[in-house]
């Protein structure tokens, strides 16, 4: 596990300010996209496409005005738990087509490995104090 | 300046390769592992090509024939190109931006997990009674219904693309959010390297579009078991919308980070400044949006898409692509221009691409579409975009960053060597595969018309001799490797802030960080240099020209 301090000076709270213009950009594209399909024809597609913009309109929004983190930012050397979660998810997922059996299986390891997880995180909070 | 002030603590060695957070070991297992699946996937491909050699079945059955196409083209597309831009772009992003570590590490690793785990079970089909999935990496229902393609293999398959797909997008998240809140001081919007703008694009599409095709795979599943979800005609239209929606942005996925690598490895080896920065900045976003907006270009012969909007979106995509071009030539124009084996893979991805691209605007035309749907023009048109541009992109990039990332050089001699194997094997193998489309050869089939052999083969020595190539690749990996030839901090000359720092770089990146004023910041300190020499160097100067 390893520090890293805040990425930088500028901005309220030291860290590098915005970013958002570009994602608003590109979302503010895919509706204009999107709208004109509507108009043009309408159903699902249009849907799809002003949709598909929302996630980084989210972020964008999220992220408006909000300074890069200037305090020490603790970064995780290695994580054995996320690996696990990510094996548990994955064992379960192919359950579904061997059988509820696996499911479960899968569905424990992916407990474990998030409990793993929380305590790993809270360790790292309280070594940060 | 100081990026940060990491303070490291004590952690386990051993299994830092399997689950170290730092992106650039993330990065590293995820460009292993899609190297992995590429060599995989293209054995795949030449025991495809070495059927297709002469007319008449020779080697596999139709059954194994539709098993290798499905799973060369799934594991191109899911496990190998789509991965492999991202872990450049987890790799390089937050060394271009000056920051001492990705954003959402966890995030990362998680994805690289579960991608890997999405690639063992598409794989892992070959292991069951049926075999592998083999409706095609789009599985279109209702041919990957239960009923005409049953079999645990293809719901491994079915598994397999939405766990590959879900890692992916969590890599990408991850890219997308160290970008717009881990810059170093002084890194605007508009000071973003070429490539990471790039990346920024990239990840645009994948936040957008990769949830969608998970959703379509959960929605494929419950089909296979439950039934009623896609049903009837409107079913198997909706499932085409879900899946194109993602399918054709991942194009371009797999393709503008090696716009941008090449775009750095031009500006290098040109030793010119990147023309036409905010040009390209506006097409970059111009074209991923457009790029969202063109999936029904895939659905033209359906009857079920407005045909007018998608083949009106699909040609304005030569606007912003025009634009790239035109920088990335006029950045040329001019410079002192130097063939080292990074700027000949530019050079042929910047050739070969815009072969792919042309003979996309014919695709984009439904008239002319109706002719070449399902035929081996497609197939030709595809790997002009995706082989002989994007894995020319890539391999450009791979040449360029291998001795940040390793601390070696490549060798230049067996590079050149590739390069050349694999331009020839290249358009030897896909050139022909535009005639055998217009002379009315349709893909996915073992067999063909006898009047079409002689193309056939020809395309199927080309296979070998992009093996062939892979091969002198992989040979000069590993020598370079293991008799070093020391690359220290920046080797090429190069303009952005990753050679600034040591080669490999340490843990968190830098120990210090120049002054950032533009896109170039290694650039603009050489320059200062020559412009305000020191007094020192300055007297030496004056008195060589005395």
């Amino acid at each position: 596990m390893a520090r890293a301090g805040g990425s930088g000076s500028e901005g309220r709270g030291g860290g590098v300010k915005g970013g958002s213009v570009p994602l608003l950009a590109w979302a503010g594209l895919q509706v204009l996209l999107g709208a004109m399909l509507a108009i043009w024809s309408g159903g699902m597609p249009s849907l799809l496409l002003i949709g598909g913009a929302m996630p980084l309109v989210v972020l964008a929004a999220w992220n408006q005005g909000r300074a890069a983190p200037a305090e020490t930012r603790l970064l995780p050397g290695e994580s054995m738990p996320v690996a696990v979660l990510a094996i548990g998810i994955a064992t379960a997922a192919v359950g579904l087509t061997a059988g509820l059996w696996l499911v479960l299986v899968g569905a424990e390891i992916a407990a474990f490995g998030a409990v793993w997880l929380a305590r790993e995180m809270v360790l790292e909070r309280r070594w940060l104090k | 300046m100081a990026v940060g002030a990491p303070v490291a603590l004590p952690a386990g060695r051993a299994l830092g390769w399997l689950v170290g957070t730092d992106h650039k070991r993330t990065a590293a297992r995820t460009a292993v592992v899609s190297l992995g699946f590429f060599l995989l996937s293209g054995v795949l491909a030449l025991v495809m090509r070495a059927e297709l050699a002469q007319p008449g079945l020779q080697f596999v059955s139709d059954h194994s024939y539709d098993e290798l196409f499905t799973m060369h083209g799934s594991g191109m597309i899911y496990l190998f190109l789509t991965p492999a831009a991202l872990a450049l772009g987890l790799y390089l992003v937050p060394l271009q931006i000056g920051a001492a570590d990705a954003a959402l590490p966890r995030l990362s690793l998680w994805g690289f997990w579960t991608y890997l785990c999405g690639g063992l079970a598409m794989y892992g089909g070959f292991l069951t009674a049926d075999g592998a999935g083999r409706d095609s990496w789009n599985a279109s229902i209702p041919l990957a219904s239960s009923t005409n393609t049953p079999g645990v293999g293809m719901d491994l398959w079915v598994i397999g693309v939405a766990l590959a797909v879900a890692g992916s997008l969590a890599i990408a998240v991850s890219i997308l959010v160290t970008i717009v809140r881990r810059r170093a001081p002084g890194m605007t919007m508009l000071r973003l390297p070429v490539f990471t703008w790039a990346m920024l694009a990239t990840t645009f599409m994948v936040v957008a579009s990769f949830p969608v095709l998970v959703v379509a795979m959960g929605l494929l599943l419950a089909e296979r078991h439950l039934g009623g979800v896609f049903t009837g005609a409107t079913g198997s239209i909706a499932y085409q919308h879900l899946f194109w929606f993602y399918g054709h942005p991942v194009v371009y996925v797999m393709f503008f980070p090696f716009v941008g690598a090449v775009a750095e490895v031009v500006a290098t080896f040109s030793r010119k400044r990147f023309f036409g920065y905010r040009a390209l900045v506006v097409s970059l976003l111009l074209f991923t949006a457009l790029s969202m907006a063109v999936w029904g270009h895939h659905m033209f012969i359906t009857a079920a898409v407005q045909n007018q909007y998608f083949s009106l979106t699909s040609h304005l995509l030569a606007v912003p692509a025009g634009i790239e071009y035109f920088d990335l030539i006029a950045t040329m124009i001019g410079g002192a221009i130097l063939l080292r084996t990074p700027m000949l893979f530019a050079l042929g991805f910047i050739l070969q691409f815009l072969i792919g691209g042309l003979t996309g605007i014919v695709v984009a035309s439904p008239p002319l579409d109706y002719h070449v749907n399902g035929s081996f023009f497609i197939v030709a048109h595809f790997h002009y975009t995706l082989f002989a541009g994007s894995l020319f992109g890539l391999l450009a990039g791979v040449h360029y960053w291998f001795p940040k990332a390793t601390g070696a050089m490549l060798r230049e001699g067996l590079g050149k060597l590739s390069f050349w194997l694999l331009a020839i094997g290249a358009n030897v193998t896909f050139f022909p595969m535009f005639f055998l489309g217009f002379d009315g050869m349709p893909r996915r089939v073992p067999d063909y018309a006898p009047r079409l052999g002689d193309l056939n083969l020809l395309s199927s020595i080309g296979a070998g001799v992009i093996a062939l190539g892979v091969l002198v690749f992989l040979a000069n990996v590993v020598v370079s490797l293991r008799r070093r030839e020391p690359a220290g901090k920046d080797p090429w000359g190069a303009q952005t802030l990753e050679w600034w720092t040591s080669s490999p770089p340490p843990r968190h990146n830098f120990e210090s960080l120049p002054a950032i004023r533009s896109y170039a910041p290694l650039l603009d300190l050489r320059e200062a240099a020559e412009a305000w020499p020191a007094p020192e160097e300055a007297a030496a100067k004056e008195g060589a020209a005395a």
